[in-house]
């Protein structure tokens, strides 16, 4: 018989103690178990948020938990509370809650911390022990009081042995103190770290959460690993002085037996009302008729109306099943609950509309994610897809066997969403509605920022470490350079931090609400924004615990789609209703097809783009399995190319007319994948084919499908494949290969894929985007520049692209320019500033780039004319640069600038400007840098010259003072900035040139061989040698991809596909990863109209910049950009040699890359966003 | 002019002859251990070139007086030091 442990650790942090433990509660419970300690106690920090973790691993660990918090109190010293009891967990909670209720008060985030009073008022269920070794609470008044609160049974002197210097002597002097209380004492091991591997992190983090360096930080390290887990042995034998404080531990153990997982006694609002049943029923039928009955339009009128009768008798069956699933699993409060916050958004964005704008006819929100399938929340108003005619089955989001509370998750406008979450917090009240909390963790390049300065490294290279490292991968030790010890234990450190919680930060949308304060079941603390307060969990916390989380998402294309509409409304008089549009239009389908969808919702990336090219959508049930397509799940699952196959056969059909059978696994599966044409590319279909192949029931179909998406799940999986073997042959005599393969194609898809409910709704938007951006062409790209960040492309890339469409985008002007962006009409000779391919010194001729296809010409007042001329009128809609993408401007002086050129007209010189505003020198100058006073002042230099001479007017609290009109010397003659300065201004103020593109500027001072241009690839022929050079747009290395990094160059003519096989990207990792100007070398493919660049050689684009020629280099001298004398004069006066000339034009090239590096756009980086 | 005066570490190791039992001194340089006052550990500068890993002993040894060793548990050996 296994003898029981000697000592049971009951103070013990995990990584949710923020920068100081250093082990997930995985990690500790596993490492428990192997050395042997049968329960352990999880006291982090003022905090539980690894509480419901630990309960759920410590089940498979077998260890059982206690729950628990080291709190700090507010004069600084610390108390461990264990948890008795469920009302000891309520208290635990209060207390926590109370600790964190000031921590926004301030500018920056306080240090949590509840007064003595306040936690001796919540003393009922909670053992207290008093403190750890360096903090703890050692005199006696105080623990007389938490004698006179915890009693004599529920409070223990807690006794630490840390190895440090008097530890014997301040645990003789605690148990005399415990003698003369009479109370006992108790042993602890304040563990940091599950292993000793682990105890040089704890030590950096210290360093870190000081913001200091590991050299100066030794008064606050621990000064050893004994903060490492030691087995129950081990700590007997550290104690030897205080044998019964060990045996303590034991009984203490004994009495703490609350269960986190059993009974939070949680409910949600509604969820016990009788009558909810009864209620959802009718709001549903009232609805019925409206959605399916005779009155109901069908959009897609292309595709005829279907019969009404049928459709509402196909509905009202629908409905009856999905009522009577609801009505077993006592979920009729659920759907109302929804149903209220839709309400209350619907009231929110009322507030927040115009009440006339265009906007209006917008739903306030839509639905997303499998609860799209369910015709309750079509008819609730939670989804805005009809079930019926989509073919969404419902399984995926709600089934007899489900347990727990399905999701429904809603997409809002941005500033919808602001405005909702805390309009919720108020109608269910501040104690019972929160924000579900998210846990960052560290990724390579912020791991090797702050732990590299922890150890003292430069902090130059530790930048330049940082960028060149893939920031979702473990960095391994070719990420840094070698070097001295301190490097080498960056790549340790960083390695064993990463993954581990970095800080407490906010879900994008999920919110709890209950009909109990929540802070009986889960501590809740105030959010960054005022007002908003969030629970200590996470969303698998929380789900653990049965919380119904609502997802209020926040979503960018939403709200750009609000501004596009509006500003058509504005510009052209039309008002939008975006669901009444035609879902068939050719146009909208053909610039789908050809992968015309930059900017657009979801299939605008370089992958769909190429994908578009090949599986050619046709229609909105296209649409939905091409939003699907690019994703983990059906990569990993092997779908893609097979599905890429079968659809180049299925296309062919239509002019063929063969039809055409997809292959099938087996029989059973061909139902449940024929849309797919035999591959699972929807997770409902994982299900499916569970359930038709293998006989699952939809509970152990759902089971598997939860296995493969939480992160808690590999032996999960094993246990699902074992079934799903035995059940394939007992339920389709599947022969045991067949089984086998169809078991990989469903197991493979263990990444993150989208229900086809959800990609039903994205396609949706998709399909609604694109039809914007060819229709509305300037209207869509000013919705996207003002609703950055969001989508794929960087604001410059956005606007490079529109020009190439013949979008005219003009630049920034202080007489012109609003804050925002904004549509405008003006002539063709009005266009200052923008710069179309024709303009940018090379020919549109040049390769099929459709100059003015997308320009919209309007004539005078407005009227829509796509592709007309209305005559000696024509006019061009065009974007205007708003001035509030000037970095640096304060947008309260932009705003008030704006606004007092709309009171009294244009500013007529920079005296004028700055005399009527009270804008701060430093807007003004960055303002004049950036262009925005070329119009009044000739130039940027011209204007910062002016600007210095210029008397501005003065803030006063009741207006501004204007400053009195004084007249400016004149202007000495400056020298104009170059082209390529103009660029690099333009980046360093805005991160946006309207003007020439890089390549533009440089291609002409580029070395023979010219690489070739984007357009020139389209005419060149598959399997040639090129080369091609270009901005770095996007740079994606996803863990799908083996190691192979796909790059996206820009020139001024388009886009340029690049893949870099592994090796040659292991060998030029730097300068993939980090460099904006590249050049390379390779071979072409062009495969079903896609074209790459298969990279064998990646350099530098500087090395291969000449000197310009004499009558440009004479332009300018200037600091940010310098050049050779004149003349090609070399170091000593003479005429420079070749090899001094070489080194002048390899020197300047460095310069114009290094000047670029500081300034180059963000690029698109994979699963991290936008990134310099 | 008044030379510099050189610089000199103060409170460096010594060297000691420690006679220990299961890592616990009773005898420093000829005098007999009375009692363990107290022990740490130094587990520090690992980061460094200079790595430390001392347990340290503060002893009253024979005659009243008080002693602090370390153990070397890198490099080994058992040295004196005042702290």
């Amino acid at each position: 018989m296994a003898q029981t442990p000697p000592y049971v650790e009951l103070h013990c942090h995990s990584a949710y103690s923020f920068l100081d433990g250093v082990s997930l509660p995985d990690e500790l419970a596993y490492r428990a178990a192997a050395l042997g300690h049968g329960a352990l106690a999880l006291t982090d920090h003022n905090s539980v948020s690894g509480s419901m973790e630990l309960a759920q691993i410590a089940k498979d660990a077998m260890v059982r938990t206690i729950h628990g918090a080291e709190v700090d109190l507010s004069d600084g010293r610390h108390l461990t509370l264990l948890v008795e009891d469920a009302r000891g967990w309520r208290n635990l909670c209060r207390i926590l809650t109370r600790a964190h209720a000031h921590t926004r008060d301030g500018q920056a985030l306080g240090e949590p911390a509840i007064e003595l009073p306040a936690l001796l008022e919540h003393a009922q269920g909670l053992v207290c022990l008093t403190g750890c070794a360096e903090r703890g609470v050692r005199d006696e008044p105080t623990v007389r009081r938490l004698l006179d609160a915890f009693g004599p049974e529920r409070l223990r002197v807690e006794l630490q042995r840390p190895y440090a210097r008097h530890d014997r002597a301040r645990n003789r002097a605690l148990e005399g103190l415990a003698r003369r209380v009479g109370i006992r004492c108790v042993a602890t091991g304040d563990v940091h770290a599950h292993a000793a591997c682990r105890a040089e992190l704890q030590d950096a983090f210290v360093a870190l959460r000081h913001r200091t360096t590991l050299d100066a930080s030794e008064p606050l390290r621990r000064g050893n690993r004994s903060h490492v887990l030691s087995a129950p042995r081990a700590m007997a034998a550290r104690f030897a002085d205080h044998p019964h404080a060990v045996r303590e531990t034991l009984v203490l153990a004994e009495r703490l037996r609350f269960e986190l997982t059993r009974d939070l006694g949680y409910s949600y609002p509604g969820a016990e009302d009788a009558d909810a049943w009864r209620r959802l029923a009718e709001l549903c039928r009232s609805r019925l008729d409206e959605r399916y009955g005779s009155h109901a339009e069908r959009p897609g009128a292309a595709e005829g109306r279907r019969c009404a009768r049928a459709a509402l008798a196909q509905a009202e069956a629908r409905l009856a099943e999905e009522l009577a699933v609801i009505a077993r699993l006592g979920l009729a409060g659920f759907f109302l609950l929804h149903h209220e916050m839709l309400e209350l958004a619907r009231e929110v964005a009322c507030r927040v509309r115009d009440r006339d704008s265009a906007r209006t006819l917008l739903a306030p929100g839509r639905g997303r994610g499998s609860s799209v399938s369910s015709i309750v929340c079509y008819l609730t108003g939670l989804s805005h897809i009809d079930p019926i005619a989509n073919d969404l089955l419902l399984g995926r989001f709600l089934h007899e066997d489900l347990r727990g509370l399905p999701d429904i998750d809603l997409d809002f406008p941005r500033e919808i969403r602001e405005a909702l979450i805390p309009r919720v917090h108020e109608r269910f009240g501040g104690e019972r509605a929160a924000l579900v909390a998210a846990f960052p963790t560290f990724r390579a390049r912020g791991a090797i920022r702050e732990l590299g300065k922890a150890l003292g490294l430069p902090p130059a290279e530790l930048e330049r470490a940082a960028r060149t490292a893939d920031g979702w991968e473990r960095p391994g030790e070719h990420d840094l350079p070698e070097g001295s010890p301190r490097w080498r234990w960056l790549v340790r450190l960083v390695a064993q931090a990463y993954g581990l919680p970095r800080h407490l930060s906010q879900h994008p949308g999920g919110m709890i609400v209950s009909t109990r304060p929540l802070i009986d079941c889960c501590p809740t603390v105030p959010s960054a924004m005022a007002g908003r307060q969030m629970v200590q969990w996470d969303k698998d916390s929380c789900a653990d615990a049965g919380f119904l989380k609502i997802d209020l998402l926040g979503l960018g294309m939403l709200s750009a789609v609000e501004r596009c509409v509006d500003e058509i409304e504005r510009v052209r008089g039309e008002r939008i209703d975006l669901s009444r549009i035609p879902f068939d239009d050719a146009e909208t389908f053909a610039a789908i097809q050809r992968a015309d969808t930059v900017g657009v919702f979801q299939i605008e990336s370089r992958a769909q783009m190429q994908s578009l090219k090949r599986t050619r959508p046709r229609n909105l049930k296209d649409l939905t399995v091409q939003v699907a397509i690019v994703r983990p799940g059906p990569i990993q699952g092997g779908a893609v190319n097979p599905y890429v196959q079968r659809r180049a056969r299925v296309l062919a059909e239509g002019v063929g007319g063969i039809q055409y059978e997809p292959p099938y696994e087996h029989p059973a599966l061909r139902e449940v994948l024929a849309e797919t044409l035999g591959t699972v590319i929807f997770q409902d279909q994982v299900m499916q084919v569970s359930e038709a192949f293998a006989g699952f029931t939809p509970g152990e179909a759902d089971g598997l499908r939860r296995a493969m998406s939480r992160k808690r799940s590999q032996e999960a999986m094993a246990s699902h494949r074992e079934r799903f073997l035995a059940g394939a042959a007992r339920h389709s005599g599947a022969e045991p290969q067949t089984a086998q393969r169809v078991w990989e194609m469903v197991s493979g898809f263990a990444g993150f894929g989208f229900p086809k409910a959800h990609a039903t709704a994205f396609g949706l938007l998709a399909y609604q985007s694109t039809w914007l951006r060819v229709h509305y062409g300037p209207e869509f790209l000013c919705a996207l520049l003002n609703e950055q960040p969001m989508g794929f492309y960087a604001p410059d890339s956005l606007v490079h692209e529109a020009q190439r469409r013949g979008i005219p985008v003009l630049g920034l002007d202080v007489n012109a320019s609003g804050v925002q962006c904004s549509v405008e009409l003006f002539h063709e000779d009005a266009r200052r500033g923008s710069v179309s391919p024709s303009e940018g010194g090379v020919r549109a001729a040049e390769g099929g780039v459709r100059a003015a296809e997308g320009g919209v010409r309007v004539a005078k007042g407005g009227v829509h004319t796509p592709g007309g001329s209305v005559g000696a009128q024509n006019a061009t809609l065009g974007v205007r640069l708003g001035l509030g993408y000037v970095k640096g401007a304060a947008v309260q002086e932009v705003r008030a600038l704006v606004t007092e050129r709309e009171r009294a007209g244009a500013f007529r010189d920079v005296a004028d400007l700055a005399a009527r505003t009270a804008t701060s020198r430093p807007t003004l100058e960055r303002l004049a840098w950036s262009g925005a006073c070329d119009a009044i002042a000739g130039s940027r230099r011209e204007a910062l010259w002016q600007l210095g001479m210029a008397a501005p007017a003065a803030d006063l609290e009741d207006g501004v003072q204007m400053a009195l009109p004084i007249e400016l010397p004149a202007t000495p003659r400056l020298r104009a900035l170059d082209r390529w300065q103009r660029l690099l201004a333009d980046y360093a103020t805005s991160g946006v040139t309207a003007s020439d593109h890089a390549m533009a500027i440089l291609r002409p001072r580029l070395s023979a061989p010219l690489p070739s241009t984007s357009a020139q690839l389209a005419r060149m022929p598959d399997g040639c040698s090129v080369t091609v050079a270009g901005l770095v747009i996007a740079r994606q290395r996803p863990g799908t991809a083996k190691g192979t990094m796909f790059l996206l160059f820009e020139d001024e003519w388009g886009a340029i596909n690049l893949i870099v096989p592994k090796g040659i990207y292991e060998s030029r990792r730097a300068l993939a990863r980090a460099e904006p100007l590249l050049l390379a070398r390779g071979r072409l493919e062009r495969r079903e109209g896609v074209t790459n660049v298969l990279v064998r050689e990646l350099e530098p684009l500087e090395r291969h910049v000449v000197a310009e020629q004499d009558g440009e280099r004479q332009t300018a001298s200037v600091g940010r950009l310098p050049r050779r004398d004149p003349g090609g004069v070399g170091k000593d006066g003479q005429p420079a040699s070749a090899d001094e000339e070489h080194e002048a034009e390899a020197s300047e090239g460095a310069r114009m890359a290094a000047n670029m590096r500081a300034v180059a756009p963000p690029v698109q980086s994979f699963a991290s966003g936008r990134r310099r | 002019m008044q030379a510099p005066l050189a610089g000199r570490a103060l409170g460096l190791p010594r060297a000691a002859g420690v006679r220990a039992r299961a890592g616990e001194p009773y005898e420093v340089d000829g005098l007999r251990v009375e009692a363990v006052r107290e022990s740490w550990l130094v587990e520090d500068r690992w980061w460094t070139e200079q790595s430390l890993r001392r347990r340290y002993w503060e002893l009253l040894c024979a005659g009243g007086r008080n002693l602090v060793v370390f153990h070397d548990l890198a490099g080994g050996g058992w040295f004196t030091q005042r702290v």
